[in-house]
């Protein structure tokens, strides 16, 4: 019975054991990823910002420019891609909708954002966009990949449109979880009037025949938990300037949009307590779940060879009485 | 021979468990019928 007791946990000591690198370095890069079906949405504030009127084309400021992102995965459209690609596929449709004061739409800016669920590196395909432009990304773009390093990354800049270095700059504590601190730094750059504009009538063809041209420059800073390599928190001091051409008159330039802008407190919140809970499965994958079953696999391990060394130990009769000691003699 | 035999019994039952874990995957839902916002939401 002891015999069998052993065996029976040897062989539970080499599937703990067994499992535990099996967790870390095979489930877990296969069942990692991002949902194909997400829908998220975020607001961001920029308070005092500065605008441009278009009725005067001149720039003012305002107490709160609103801008509200939301991403929907396209569950249809990564399957289809999938399909030819050969690993799974997470195709977003974002929607950058820009709010004034008043209400009124400012911009609004559409993309379908196409990359590997697992790595978040992007998959090109037809259908990769930014407001209506094919485009081409070279690197993330809102989500980090799950283990985060601490190294520069490359970012895509959908304003831009070009793809350029995100730097690591330390890890931070953002209430309650370590991040990792990323920023990078779009210098002025000549970038496309967008599709739809403010006002009814005035076209980026129109816009592009007075001779005015639009020049954008931001600075991105995203706190991302590495673990599951979603920002926490993210700001951006971002300008945005009409330069040249009869629509500025005498001028030779008019900020369109100057601002800092930051997450909303409730969204913030939101967003901490989202990662704080899906930090947990991937720990659960990566750590907890590999080391417990170590640590589990040694121990049974352990009991069963105690077992089998008492399971081997001479057996036979006792001794009746115990010898008598030889008499000693000086 | 049985501890050979009990050894072989957990590895392939570990790698029965991970394989069928990972096969099975996680489950993939439809595309969310909420429209992209063009207002601004109160709360997340």
């Amino acid at each position: 019975m002891r015999r069998k007791a052993g065996l029976v946990l040897l062989a539970l000591a080499v599937f703990f054991a067994a499992l535990s690198p099996l967790l870390r370095w095979y489930a877990f890069p296969r069942l990692a990823k991002v949902p194909a079906h997400q829908y998220q949405d975020m607001v961001l504030e920029a308070e005092n910002a500065t605008l441009l009127d278009y009725g005067t084309m001149r720039a003012r400021t305002v107490p709160k420019v609103t801008i509200v992102q939301t991403l929907k995965g396209n569950v249809e459209a990564s399957e289809r891609i999938e399909e030819s690609a050969g690993r799974d596929v997470v195709v977003w449709d974002g929607l950058s909708y820009v709010v004034g004061p008043d209400g009124e739409m400012v911009s609004k800016i559409p993309e379908r954002y196409i990359f590997d669920a697992h790595t978040q590196e992007p998959v090109h395909a037809t259908g990769e966009t930014v407001d209506g432009d094919p485009v081409r990304r070279g690197g993330i773009e809102f989500k980090w990949p799950f283990l985060t390093d601490k190294r520069d990354y490359e970012y895509f800049d959908a304003q831009a449109r070009i793809t350029a270095p995100i730097h690591y700059k330390g890890t931070r504590d953002f209430r309650g979880l370590e991040v990792y601190y990323f920023e990078q730094t779009i210098p002025w750059t000549k970038v496309r009037i967008p599709k739809t504009l403010p006002v009814a009538g005035l076209t980026p063809e129109s816009v592009t025949e007075t001779g005015t041209t639009r020049w954008y420059t931001t600075v991105r800073k995203f706190w991302v938990e590495p673990l599951t390599g979603a920002p926490v928190y993210g700001e951006e001091l971002h300008r945005e300037e009409l330069r040249g051409g009869t629509l500025l008159g005498d001028r030779d330039k008019v900020t369109a949009f100057a601002g800092h802008v930051k997450m909303r407190e409730d969204y913030i919140t939101h967003t901490v307590d989202l990662v704080k809970s899906q930090r947990l499965l991937i720990l659960l994958m990566t750590s907890y779940g590999p080391w417990g079953s170590l640590a589990l696999g040694v121990l049974l391990l352990a009991l069963a060879l105690y077992l089998e060394a008492r399971g081997r130990r001479p057996s036979g009769p006792a001794p009746t009485e115990a010898e008598e000691p030889s008499p000693v003699s000086a | 021979m049985r501890v050979l035999i009990a050894a072989a019994t957990g590895l392939a039952v570990a790698f029965a468990v991970v394989l069928t874990l990972t096969a099975l995957g996680s489950p993939s839902g439809g595309t969310s019928p909420k429209p992209l916002l063009t207002t601004v939401p109160a709360h997340p």
